[in-house]
């Protein structure tokens, strides 16, 4: 089974800044960004990126640098970002809202970091880096001996242009490393496709550490529109709800579980701001329907509601739905639609041969999107990436690990994973990577982390952990956790346990611990 | 008092009986979905708007209380 994306020509250069820069000649006085009441114009972006990128290159950092960016939501983050690009170099988001300690280790993990990007407010948190840190408002002045114009670096397609961290199963996060022309691809179709346009006000509301919030703070760039940002550290859904009408905002970005608190805002206090919206483009996570379908199907919600799918290996969105009012069936998974251009999604068997019309199988990704693979070294992901035989041809492909099928009517359905990963709040995350934590704080001589639904439908991690003593101490392992990995990865729930159970093979027997989870009364006492 | 409002609003999301002053947000199994629904809940039962920077700042009854105390004393940036 393969579903084809329409095959559309990039230019030769498929670089997406050039886009950019072409919207700074073309009109240089139109508003690049807003943030926090201060704006910029899209020659004085520019000018402000061409000096970044000369700071790059006198440093001798170059093509096929990588730089490290850890910045809140600010003008500079887009300075930053463009003029690393500039320079020919990639740039990786670090999101200053992670603990101090899960920075280190991610810096570990950047091989050949030129140099990190920081604030007076972010520099303390990348310290423990040998790579020079810089300030971008301690910079020397545009008097300082560079032209105005751009460095001019030839950069191709296949350069890579970020590179952005996903939660591991061997417990080290991966590096997955996006080209520039899988980019352009994306941002070119969701321009040409959906009409996104100049004078367009768009905001983001994700974290910047995330794959989406990559495509969504170029987007606009893209296409000549104006980029807002929220001067937020931690997303906030009631600063970009204001945002909405204070901005006259047409467009939003953000994960389905940012878009589940909109629309309870909107809901809760009466407004139709996000209902007439032009475009929300939301997914990250499998949407649940039930939670805006009511907002949904309101007379008011004018809103093109795109619902996506992707991965990050393969350049964030791989297809796109359009929900146009429609309410999925009860229980009912709302399907992601149909691929981006130059993007095929094939659906394989176990032998990686294609399954028949409507049959479930493992969702790959072939095509322009397709990354280029990790950064860290091998490890068992890196097999991900295969190659297969389509009519004689050999595609190279990512295999999701997903599980999906198509409908009559031609339109991709995720159904969940083949493995333990999760998403929570939009950050995919690996057991494997908060058990490898656990492992490491006093207290905890062995555990394993399990998903399971919580409550309210949605996913929620279980850490089942075998104290060093008699009793657990929840409250300190939590805080423990809390100072080595993001909120998100932090387990909602700890279960004190006297062994953990293994398989007839030796391994964690996680059915046997789910079953521990649904028949205990009280999720605090111990169990097995 | 605005600390018997914040602590009331604090054990109805965090669903716990009884919430010390100084117990942390987190380390009380608290995440940022809560946190985004007592951000809504100060909104619309005590009339102050906190942006969530600011409440991951101040993730106790104390801090967040003397947090708001101060937002009343000012002139209203953020009253709805």
């Amino acid at each position: 089974m393969i579903l084809q994306g329409k095959r559309v020509d990039l230019p030769p250069e498929p670089v997406v800044h050039r886009r950019f820069e072409a919207h700074a000649e073309a009109t240089p006085d139109a508003v690049a960004v807003f943030c926090a009441g201060r704006r910029m114009t899209y020659a004085e972006l520019n000018a402000e990126a061409n000096r970044f990128a000369y700071v790059l290159l006198a440093r001798g950092h170059g093509r096929g640098a990588k730089v490290g960016i850890c910045l809140d939501y600010s003008i500079d983050m887009l300075v930053a970002v463009l003029g690393t690009l500039k320079a020919g170099a990639a740039y990786v988001p670090l999101d200053p809202a992670y603990p101090a300690a899960r920075l280190r280790l991610l810096l570990g993990q950047i091989p050949d970091l030129a140099l990190i990007v920081a604030s007076p407010a972010t520099a303390p948190l990348v310290a423990s880096s040998s790579a020079e840190v810089v300030d971008l408002g301690r910079l020397p002045g545009p008097s300082a001996g560079h032209p105005d114009t751009g460095p001019d670096v030839r950069v191709t397609g296949d350069d890579v242009c970020y590179a952005v961290f996903t939660s591991g199963s061997t417990g080290t996060p991966k590096l997955t490393a996006i080209r520039h022309e899988g980019w352009f691809n994306l941002l070119n179709w969701l321009t040409d496709e959906y009409g996104l346009h100049r004078g367009s006000h768009h905001l983001v509301v994700s974290a910047f550490g995330f794959d989406l919030s990559q495509r969504s703070l170029m987007a606009p760039l893209f296409c000549g529109a104006t980029q807002h940002l929220m001067a937020s550290r931690n997303v906030d859904v009631m600063m970009a709800y204001r945002m909405l009408t204070d901005h006259d905002i047409r467009v939003v970005h953000c994960a389905s579980s940012t878009l589940y608190l909109l629309v309870d805002r909107e809901t809760a206090r009466g407004g139709d701001a996000l209902a007439r919206l032009d475009y929300l483009l939301f997914g990250g996570e499998p949407l649940k329907s039930e939670r805006i379908a009511d907002w949904a199907a309101r007379e008011g919600t004018t809103c093109t509601l795109l619902h996506q799918y992707g991965v990050a290996e393969c350049t964030d969105v791989a297809t796109s739905y359009d929900l146009a009012g429609q309410r999925p069936g009860d229980g009912q998974a709302a399907p992601v639609g149909r691929p981006a251009y130059n993007t095929d999604i094939l659906l394989l068997d176990e032998q990686l041969r294609g399954v028949a019309p409507g049959e479930r199988g493992e969702i790959c990704i072939a095509g322009t999107g397709v990354g280029a693979g990790y950064l860290n070294g091998s490890g068992p992901e890196s097999e991900r990436f295969t190659s297969v035989e389509v009519d004689g041809v050999p595609r190279r492909l990512y295999r999701t690990g997903d599980r999906g099928y198509v409908t009559e009517a031609g339109d991709l359905v995720v159904l969940g994973r083949i493995d333990a990963q999760v998403k929570i709040r939009g950050m995919r995350i690996d057991p494997a990577d908060v058990e490898r934590a656990l492992g490491r704080l006093a207290g905890v001589r062995e555990a394993a982390v399990v998903v399971a639904p919580a409550e309210s439908g949605e996913a929620e991690l279980t850490a089942f952990v075998v104290p060093e003593g008699d009793v657990l101490a929840e409250d300190e392992v939590r805080e423990g956790l809390l100072r080595s990995l993001p909120r998100n990865m932090v387990p909602a729930r700890f279960v004190g346990i006297a062994h953990i159970p293994l398989s007839p093979h030796g391994k964690v027997d996680r059915a046997a611990l789910l079953d521990a989870i649904r028949s205990g009364p009280d999720s605090r006492g111990t169990a097995a | 008092m605005i600390t018997d409002d914040v602590r009331a609003i604090w054990c109805r999301e965090l669903r716990r009986d009884h919430i010390a002053d100084d117990q942390n947000f987190f380390a009380l199994g608290g995440q940022s979905l809560i946190m985004a629904r007592i951000q809504g809940a100060f909104a619309d039962e005590l009339g102050v708007e906190v942006p969530m920077d600011r409440l991951f700042l101040n993730p106790t009854i104390a801090s967040i209380s003397a947090y708001i105390g101060s937002l009343d004393s000012m002139a209203p940036p953020h009253r709805t």
